[in-house]
């Protein structure tokens, strides 16, 4: 252990020194973007369901030939005002929410020690996987699920990341990441978009309720994560096998305990929830046939122990009573993966078709859906104005019962990039269905969406 | 008599099929001659203003760098504008390619069928931007000499978007003056200007002016600080370079 701490502090003080060296030989440029997201929802009232200002920063300096520097930082004023007593009135965070989140901040070092490594240090994010913003294989980054509509967004890790490349076809990545971190989860209307109604045994109701979160403790053997990849070019099919020691960063409810607190009925539920430790296995793969670009990806999942959740009824009873529930059995890994395609018409215009089995929440084979995602989209006027009347997905969560069992999310997208650095995106977001799934539970929430970006 | 007609018919016929084939034969020495001038450099950096106009003559500038091995081996980074900095293509043998966008942190296979799209937001393809031989990718035949220019038609070997290219060529250095691009229904859709400059041993396009004349748009490419044979290797163009 003490010899991986001094290889950590060898690398830090070598990187250091080399940017103290180079420091001259090149400028530090910062870029960025100014957002405004707005979103309204197609109700009646027309309540105000999103509003976002951020202000994205992006330091990026090459150190030396060999080395650079980057970082993205957000300033955000993000949310609506939510003052409710005069107390608030106070507090300018309430009235006024703003925060500061740290993307990324790394170095990184090209032929690092050997020619053909590549190191990364610091709070980066590692993108694994070949298809299009949906990937099961990409797990090394905590879920960033604040805007449920912005798939595959996920935070930087504190890590450190290396790359051997043993040619120019074939490489192989190691990543250590010390910390866990969990995924952060929906914001506004979309909090509880993720999370099924808690079913509750007849005659009880839910007057109260509480948690605890278990997370990992941190140290070397709890809370670290390790992944390799191996990646590899062969016959015009890029291709990568990869493994992740690592955790489901959505946590699972490992006990509840029911307590009454009337004669009703009522009952007051103190849930434990906690991580688990899964073992991913993944493999990708991506090539063009034809003109037509092709990508698949899977992601196999094994929980390292059973998952369990345990209700305790003692309270309600009066005697010992638990009831366990299988939530996953380790003996019975899942398997999530979506195939994919795209083509570029010669008019300019865009298809890109997937389908995807396992949405980035769901866990075991039985929670598993199916989604399908189609985006079509053609550029006018040299390419400033992009329309894309065709965009969304549909769900299907039982074939064996469609019609009560589905759910549609129709988002058409228009684009206008008024100047080089400026664009206004106009969109909607339409949704519809039955059943347990996504976007049914979502289908009060159809909304106007206007978003103005300017780079600089 | 009969016997003087045949004969002459005989040499009129001989005497033709030598024209032919000779013009043929001048046809692929040209395109060839054409292709050693443009492509005869081991490597080539330098860096690239792209300037689009619009019909009412407004113009955007976008910039970026270029690094080209051989004639199947190209990388191309933008520069500015902000929006687009950082964005890069990576042009390998046998029709891979792949993109790098910053904001996805990815390296991205892009499907061959973008061959047929603007190249971000120009008038050229990112056929046109290929830098495949003319004469691997056309059957060359002469039409005619204009002034100082031989004039070749081209047309498409394998699956193309056009039916054929005129190209104007320079009958003293052979570097190519003038294309004009043809669709399908053989109308002409897209026409370039080059302007050569000398660099060290090498002809350089020192701007290439394409003008799509259906949307009456121009896209002026510009090269500057060209170096030639600088020693670029195979492992300046891989997917690690790109991200980089």
């Amino acid at each position: 252990m003490k010899h991986l701490y001094k290889f950590l502090i060898l690398i830090v003080l070598l990187s250091s020194f080399n940017l103290v060296k180079a420091q001259d030989e090149s400028k530090l440029n910062i870029s960025g973007d100014l957002l405004t997201d707005q979103r309204f929802l197609l109700n009646t009232d027309n309540d105000w369901a999103w509003n976002e200002n951020r202000l994205t920063l992006k330091f990026d300096k090459k150190i030396t030939s060999s080395s650079k520097f980057y970082s993205e930082i957000w300033l955000r004023n993000m949310g609506l005002p939510s003052a409710a007593h005069m107390s608030d009135l106070y507090n300018k965070g309430i009235i006024d929410p703003y925060n500061l989140e740290i993307r990324e901040l790394y170095i990184q070092m090209y032929g690092f020690l050997f020619d053909n490594l590549d190191v990364t240090i610091g709070r980066q994010r590692i993108v694994w996987g070949t298809a299009d913003k949906l990937n099961p294989t990409d797990n090394l980054n905590p879920l960033d699920l604040e805007d449920i509509l912005d798939f595959g967004r996920r935070r930087g890790s504190d890590a450190i990341n290396l790359n051997y490349y043993f040619n120019s076809d074939f490489s192989l990545q190691a990543v250590y990441i010390p910390f866990f971190q969990p995924a952060n989860l929906p914001v506004g209307i979309f909090a509880n978009a993720l999370f099924p109604e808690m079913e509750l045994p007849n005659g009880m109701t839910l007057k109260g309720f509480s948690d605890t979160l278990l997370t990992p403790g941190y140290n070397l053997a709890e809370s670290s994560t390790a992944a390799l990849k191996f990646k590899g070019f062969v016959r015009g099919v890029d291709f990568s096998l990869s493994y992740v020691w690592g955790y489901d960063g959505l946590p699972y409810s490992s006990r509840n305990v029911l307590i009454p607190i009337d004669m009703a009925g009522g009952i007051k539920i103190n849930s434990q929830l906690s991580f688990i430790r899964t073992h991913i296995f993944g493999v990708d793969m991506a090539t063009s046939i034809a003109g037509i670009g092709f990508w698949a990806e899977a992601a196999l999942f094994m929980p390292e122990k059973d998952v369990i959740m345990v209700n305790d009824l003692s309270a309600i009873y009066g005697m010992p009573v638990t009831i366990d529930s299988l939530l996953i059995d380790k003996g019975k890994p899942y398997l999530k993966f979506i195939i994919g395609g795209d083509y570029n018409f010669a008019d300019g215009s865009y298809f890109n078709l997937q389908y995807m089995h396992g949405f980035i929440h769901e866990r075991g084979n039985e929670e598993l859906n199916d989604y399908f995602f189609m985006r079509y989209e053609k550029k006018f006027f040299s390419e400033k104005l992009r329309f894309a009347p065709v965009g969304g997905g549909f769900i299907v969560t039982d074939w064996s019962d469609l019609k009560n069992n589905y759910a549609l999310a129709y988002i058409p997208e228009i684009g206008y990039k008024a100047t080089d650095d400026a664009e206004i995106i106009v969109s909607a977001a339409i949704f519809d269905g039955k059943g347990d799934n996504l976007f049914a539970q979502l289908k009060d929430y159809s909304m106007f969406m206007f978003k103005l970006k300017y780079s600089f | 008599m009969k016997n003087k007609i045949k004969l002459g018919l005989l040499i009129a016929l001989i005497a033709s099929g030598s024209m032919f084939s000779a013009n043929a034969q001048d046809a692929n020495d040209i395109l060839k001659k054409m292709d050693a001038v443009m492509y005869s450099p081991k490597d080539m950096t330098g860096k690239n203003k792209i300037i689009l106009i619009d019909k009412t003559g407004k113009e955007e500038v976008r910039e970026a760098t270029i690094q080209q091995k051989g004639n199947n081996k190209r990388m191309f980074r933008f520069t500015s504008p902000s929006s687009q900095a950082g964005i890069a293509v990576l042009s390998l043998p046998d029709d891979v390619m792949y993109l790098y966008l910053p904001a996805f942190g990815k390296e991205r296979r892009i499907a061959t069928s973008a061959k047929n799209q603007n190249f971000a937001g120009t008038d050229f393809s990112y056929d046109d931007m290929e830098s495949k031989p003319f004469a691997e990718k056309y059957t060359p035949k002469f039409v005619k000499v204009e002034g100082d220019v031989f004039v070749l038609e081209l047309t498409p070997i394998g699956k193309s978007e056009y039916s054929k290219v005129i190209v104007g060529v320079n009958k003293t250095n052979y570097y190519p003056v003038s294309t004009e691009i043809y669709d399908k229904g053989n109308n002409k859709i897209k026409q370039a200007k080059y302007t050569f400059k000398k660099v060290g041993n090498y002809w350089n396009a020192e701007e290439i002016e394409m003008t799509d004349l259906k949307k009456n748009h121009k896209t002026k490419m510009q090269m500057s600080e060209i170096k030639y044979d600088s020693g670029l290797s195979d492992d300046d163009f891989t997917v690690r370079k790109l991200k980089q």
